[in-house]
């Protein structure tokens, strides 16, 4: 039987038994014995066996085989699923993974499992505990499954199976690009109306933005995954990473099963996977520093996910040491990046920007993930480059808060058209707290910065003409300057010469040589035909 | 007339292998279900001639759920599908009213034998 039809489904679905199981097998570490799971696992391996045995899949069976084996023990009650055992399961796992890569690639790394299936197989719990390759193997009874005779407590999960079909992602991505430009041709006909004053055009005109409304909430939600889709990976991470340092941290998820669109999920992983190193390596102190510090000798890592409006919060917290704004100041001398005189204008909140400032990071920050150096520059670079904002909080000996707070969809996005000199750019409104006129009068200089004030806080306040290195044309006659007050982890005001309207605009990637403009994320196109530049926002500052 | 099966197994890989298997054998596949709860469901309205029935289910155990099927269905003929190859739970499983057990992996020739093997 030609079995190559099955292989993708062989492997879409052999990816979701082997996360599970990984994260199955980090539950049971926090609460041990818990039967349900100890079920669970089993019941992974097991489906995994049977199917990689259809598929003649020699390799991924005798894994599969002997974690199921041992697991069956675990079930039997004849050992506890101590560490020892949870990480041979992990090794087995990620093997496990391995091999369905090479599946899915058609490569061949010629991967030598024998010596992991030894190791499976003659799991003995009772020797001891470092010795990771026993000197003599005992061969145990492999086949010794238990009888699923005891009936199982845990509730009924209904599936929804044949309710779903699979889709591949290019045709959700092509979706998305067709809405937009609906949505776009939808501005343009409207200005065709207005122009031609055709009255009678109007009611269809609002009809068709209201379904165009109603596509693209639709395509949208289409294109939306849980959290969890890529949280999986993130307790074994920073398990893995504390046994690594000899830390004691308890690593808690919350909130994995709100949406976001698929290309942010994707796109927002590694800069989380770099937070939470930087967690782990430099935020949390040891057990021996905390205990002296009179704090819980474990420390906790917390990722929580909560749904905003449109946005979502993804909120990375330590108990750790916190960040020192002083040392960061210094630093930032050091490094040339700051004067001395604006380090001590710089408020406590300004100062934990510092480490995202490119070339704050020493190597000693730098990680590297999947082969590129990711740096907090990066971190807070992809946040704004999917319209979000990165918010840093630190309490000295306390811990420390990283705040990314993004849109749950990409693409389409409510923008501010400004002008500044000859041209119209959109600036995201996300980043928007509120529009302002002031006189000029009311901008003062203090210390050579421009600075406005609001209330009883004073902001610098940036030219967009200069922020983009625009060519500077005369001011504009009105005594009046429009000022746009952002939020982009810190607060800053920009002035531009005009607020022209506010609309949904589509935004479309730049290729190079424009993607390398900087302050600029994107481009869209108006309602009449015309090509808009869309600012990023965390550029300006 | 065409024999009809229900395949209940919660890999969609191995429903979509038995479906391939047994349209080319001449079965007509009148259900699917992933688990115990949703099979349950189905068997009020569907007594379908042939169950293929997988003991490790994500909701329910099978041994369970193969005596509440023949309870229900008393005129289907149920044949556990598992990799499980004890001779215990085979014998078990036959013992609870199952009329064959089909061990994967399988082959269609396997399937068809065994299905072949039930008679009328």
């Amino acid at each position: 039987m030609d079995m190559s039809p099955y292989r993708d489904l062989f492997v879409s679905e052999s990816r979701s038994h082997i996360s599970a199981f990984g994260e199955l097998i980090l539950r049971l570490e926090d609460s041990p014995g818990e039967s349900a799971v100890i079920d669970e696992l089993f019941r992974h391996a097991h489906s995994l066996k049977g199917m990689a045995a259809t598929m003649g899949y020699e390799q991924i069976v005798a894994i599969a085989h002997n974690m199921e084996s041992q697991l069956s023990k675990v079930r039997n009650g004849e050992f506890a699923l101590l560490p020892p055992l949870a990480d041979l399961l992990l090794e087995g796992s990620d093997a496990l993974a391995r091999l369905t890569s090479e599946i899915e690639s058609g490569s061949d790394s010629g991967e030598d499992i024998t010596e992991l299936v030894e190791r499976l197989s003659s799991f003995d719990p009772t020797a001891e505990v470092h010795t990771r390759y026993p000197a003599t193997v005992i061969h145990s009874d492999a086949e010794s499954h238990p009888e699923p005779s005891t009936p199982r407590t845990h509730q009924f999960r209904q599936t929804d199976s044949f309710k779903s079909i699979r889709i591949r992602t290019e045709t959700l991505d092509h979706l998305v690009n067709i809405t937009g430009e609906l949505i776009t041709n939808r501005y343009r006909l409207a200005e065709a109306v207005r122009l031609a004053d055709a009255a009678e055009s109007q009611e269809s005109l609002h009809q068709l933005s209201t379904l165009l409304r109603n596509l693209r909430d639709v395509v949208f939600k289409a294109r939306m995954l849980p959290f969890a889709f890529i949280a999986e990976r993130f307790p074994r991470l920073v398990r893995d990473l504390a046994h690594k340092q000899g830390k004691e941290i308890h690593f808690q998820l919350e909130g994995k099963e709100i949406e976001l669109d698929r290309g942010i999920l994707e796109e927002i992983a590694e800069p989380i996977v770099h937070i939470l190193r930087n967690a782990v390596d430099h935020g949390m102190e040891t057990a021996d520093e905390r205990v002296m510090a009179g704090k819980p000798f474990r420390g906790t890592i917390a990722l929580t996910v909560r749904r905003d409006k449109d946005y979502a919060e993804i909120i990375i917290e330590d108990d750790g040491r916190g960040m020192d704004p002083e040392r960061l100041k210094l630093k930032g001398i050091e490094k040339g990046l700051i004067s001395p005189e604006q380090s001590t204008e710089m408020t406590q909140q300004e100062a934990y920007q510092l480490i995202c400032m490119p070339g704050f990071s020493t190597t000693e920050t730098v990680t590297d993930i999947s082969g590129r150096g990711v740096g907090m520059d990066a971190v807070r670079e992809t946040v704004h480059s999917l319209a979000g904002v990165l918010k840093i909080q630190s309490q000295r000996g306390h811990g420390s808060r990283f705040v990314m707070r993004l849109p749950i969809t990409v693409s389409i996005i409510p923008a501010l058209i400004v002008q500044s000199g000859h041209i119209e750019i959109a600036l995201p409104l996300n980043v928007v707290i509120r529009t302002v006129e002031l006189e000029s009068s009311e901008i003062t200089d203090e210390s050579g910065r421009p600075t406005v004030t609001l209330g009883d806080k004073s902001l610098p306040i940036r030219n967009l003409r200069q922020a983009l290195n625009l060519p500077t044309t005369p001011a504009p006659e009105s005594d009046l300057q429009s000022v746009i007050i952002c939020d982009i982890g810190t607060t800053l005001a920009i002035g531009v010469d005009r607020i022209v309207s506010q609309q949904e605009i589509f935004v479309r990637p730049l290729r190079s040589p424009l993607s390398h403009l900087r302050g600029i994320s994107g481009a869209t196109i108006t309602g009449d035909g015309r090509v808009l530049f869309v600012a990023d926002a965390g550029a300006l500052a | 007339m065409s024999r009809t099966v229900m395949i209940v197994d919660d890999s969609l890989f191995m429903r979509k292998i038995l479906r391939g298997i047994l349209a080319e054998k001449g079965y007509v596949v009148t259900a699917e279900a992933a688990s115990g709860i949703e099979a349950m469901k189905n068997l009020h309205t569907n007594h379908p001639d042939i169950i293929l029935l997988d003991i490790i289910l994500p909701d329910s155990n099978g041994l369970d759920l193969l005596g509440e099927m023949i309870a229900v269905c008393p005129n289907s003929k149920v044949v556990v599908c598992s990799s499980i190859g004890q001779p215990m739970v085979m014998q078990k499983t036959l013992e609870l009213g199952a009329k064959a057990f089909i061990q994967k992996p399988f082959t269609p020739e396997n399937i068809a034998e065994v299905l072949e093997s039930l008679g009328d």
